[in-house]
């Protein structure tokens, strides 16, 4: 089964907030959401849908979970918002999310119920700069241009944990 | 653009007609909301494309067109909008007095516009660009961001009038530090100036647009200078230089320049702010979320809050679109008394109180 994916290409993205507020229009709570590197850049975080997810086997309760699509998806009935965040802590994307409202955690899943109605995320949609792609998993390695692999290195660098001492 | 997102395909005509009054991000997005819903949807603009500064202001390096017109293209041929370009709506007095005005060939009141719709969103943004304030600035040779951005992208429209500066082998000095201030930098290099001073009253790490893109701008050769504030624009007839102050030594600087753009921002400019009661909504003392003082006409985008983001443009254009939707809905069924305006303000998700 092809796994469907999303790829924000973070030489294309001007930082404009598009993603983030449309996903806020649709879901309250946006699911992807703008950071600003320390050298000034604004991008947004989001959710890669990764081929084995690490929030998947930090979450003890089977509450994060792979749908029809191969979109991984946070199943708010069994997780009610454990305390220990370990999925948080886990994501190397930053992409799982604290809230202030019902559990508490919430995360992209790709649109869901659009998907259901056969309509792709809104964010790629909404996209000015066409940055954000909905794909297969197949058509990343064409997406990864050396200039997009550039740009998230810098990105991933300012979120992740500095490695080692 | 798929402004059309939320849904695949328009809801049968429901017999209601909306004007939307400027083609930007947030008139565009309100378009697609209504469009969907099955509104009669008109978009006014004064310019001869919609797309507003996302055609006009931001390089196209940066926001690439076809993605603009194949968003605009789906919602004329599939959900039927209609789009009325070169058309300003103003109040009594026109007032040409911002960038893209050349452009515009009708002048429409906002009066007609009411009358002709059910309902009605002005989403004008800020064209008016923010001016420095020191001696010297009405000489020529001293553009804003907008006035040198806009005849860049213009001059492809095929409109007289609409003239780029002409800056090859000249020297130009920018000032301010936000993203058309870079743009600006930018743009005066592609097109050949011998040398871009960009100069910025505090350092590059305050720098709105951060201090990676300065350190890009400087490896392209345009040469940064921080801490500096202008005080006066040099030059008899014609710019000859910018005097500026050190603000760590308080020395005085010359940069000589041909040109100087200042970047420095941008002020809204809805039409019949006093009459609309923008501040009011601005302070969110309204009957109807984003309804201006005119019940049948609402406000959103830059021409509400102030210059911001495509995404906050976006936001607020289809808040205003589901505002007006659901005010025309419950004003059929005579049921607007049911709901007061505190219920109103705590359902709104962006003003929730905690």
């Amino acid at each position: 089964m092809s796994r469907k994916v999303l790829y924000v290409d973070y030489s294309k993205c001007i930082g404009c907030e598009t993603c983030e507020y449309v996903c806020k229009f649709v879901y309250d709570v946006p699911r992807i959401q703008m950071t600003r590197t320390i050298d000034g850049v604004m991008v947004p975080i989001y959710c890669h849908h990764c081929e084995e997810p690490k929030c998947m086997r930090a979450c003890k309760r089977g509450a994060i979970v792979r749908d029809q699509d191969g979109a991984v998806i946070h199943q708010y009935l069994l997780c009610r918002g454990c305390e220990t965040r370990n999925c948080i802590i886990a994501c190397p994307y930053g992409a799982m999310l604290e809230t202030d409202k019902g559990v508490m955690i919430t995360k992209c899943d790709l649109c869901a119920p659009r998907r259901q109605i056969g309509l792709p995320p809104a964010c790629a949609e909404m996209c000015p700069c066409g940055a954000i792609q909905y794909v297969d998993e197949e058509e990343l390695a064409a997406l990864k241009t050396e200039g997009a692999e550039l740009a998230e290195a810098r990105i991933l660098k300012h979120i992740r944990n500095p490695q080692g001492s | 653009m798929n402004f059309n997102f939320l849904c695949k395909e328009p809801a049968p005509p429901n017999g209601r007609s909306v004007g939307i009054v400027g083609a930007g991000p947030s008139g565009l997005a309100a378009a697609g909301y209504l469009s969907c819903l099955g509104y009669q949807v008109t978009v006014y603009d004064k310019l001869p494309k919609p797309g507003g500064l996302m055609r006009f202001g931001i390089p196209g390096h940066r926001i690439p067109k076809d993605r603009l017109e194949q968003g605009i293209r789906r919602m004329e041929r599939q959900f039927g909008v209609i789009f009325q370009s070169h058309t300003k709506i103003c109040c009594s007095a026109p007032l040409f007095e911002e960038e893209g005005d050349h452009f515009c060939r009708e002048v429409l009141g906002l009066g007609e516009i009411v009358k002709r719709h059910d309902a009605s969103i002005i989403c004008t943004g800020a064209w008016k660009s923010r001016k420095l304030g020191i001696p010297g600035e009405d000489l020529p040779g001293v553009y804003s961001g907008l006035e040198f951005l806009f005849p860049i992208r213009a001059a492809h429209y095929c409109v007289p009038g609409a003239q780029p500066a002409d800056v090859t082998g000249k020297v130009v000095a920018v000032i301010g530090a936000g993203h058309s201030a870079v743009d600006v930098a930018h743009s005066a290099l592609r097109l050949g100036a011998a040398t871009v001073h960009h100069l910025y009253r505090r350092t590059a790490k305050e720098a709105p647009c951060g201090s990676y893109e300065i350190e890009r701008l400087k490896a392209l050769g345009v040469i940064w200078h921080e801490r500096v504030t202008p005080v006066r624009i040099l030059g008899d007839t014609q710019v000859t230089g910018v005097e500026l102050v050190d603000a760590k030594t308080q020395e005085s600087i010359t940069v000589p320049a041909d040109l100087v753009i200042t970047a420095i921002g941008e002020i809204a400019t809805p039409p019949f702010a006093r009459e609309l009661g923008i501040e009011n909504v601005r302070k969110g003392e309204v009957r109807w979320l984003h309804m201006t003082d005119i019940e049948n006409v609402f406000v959103a985008g830059d021409a509400l809050t102030g210059p911001s983001k495509i995404g906050k443009a976006v936001y607020s254009g289809l808040k205003a679109a589901r505002s007006l939707a659901n005010w025309l809905d419950l004003k059929a069924q005579n049921r607007l008394d049911a709901y007061p305006y505190d219920d109103l303000v705590a359902n709104d998700e962006g003003r929730r109180r905690s």
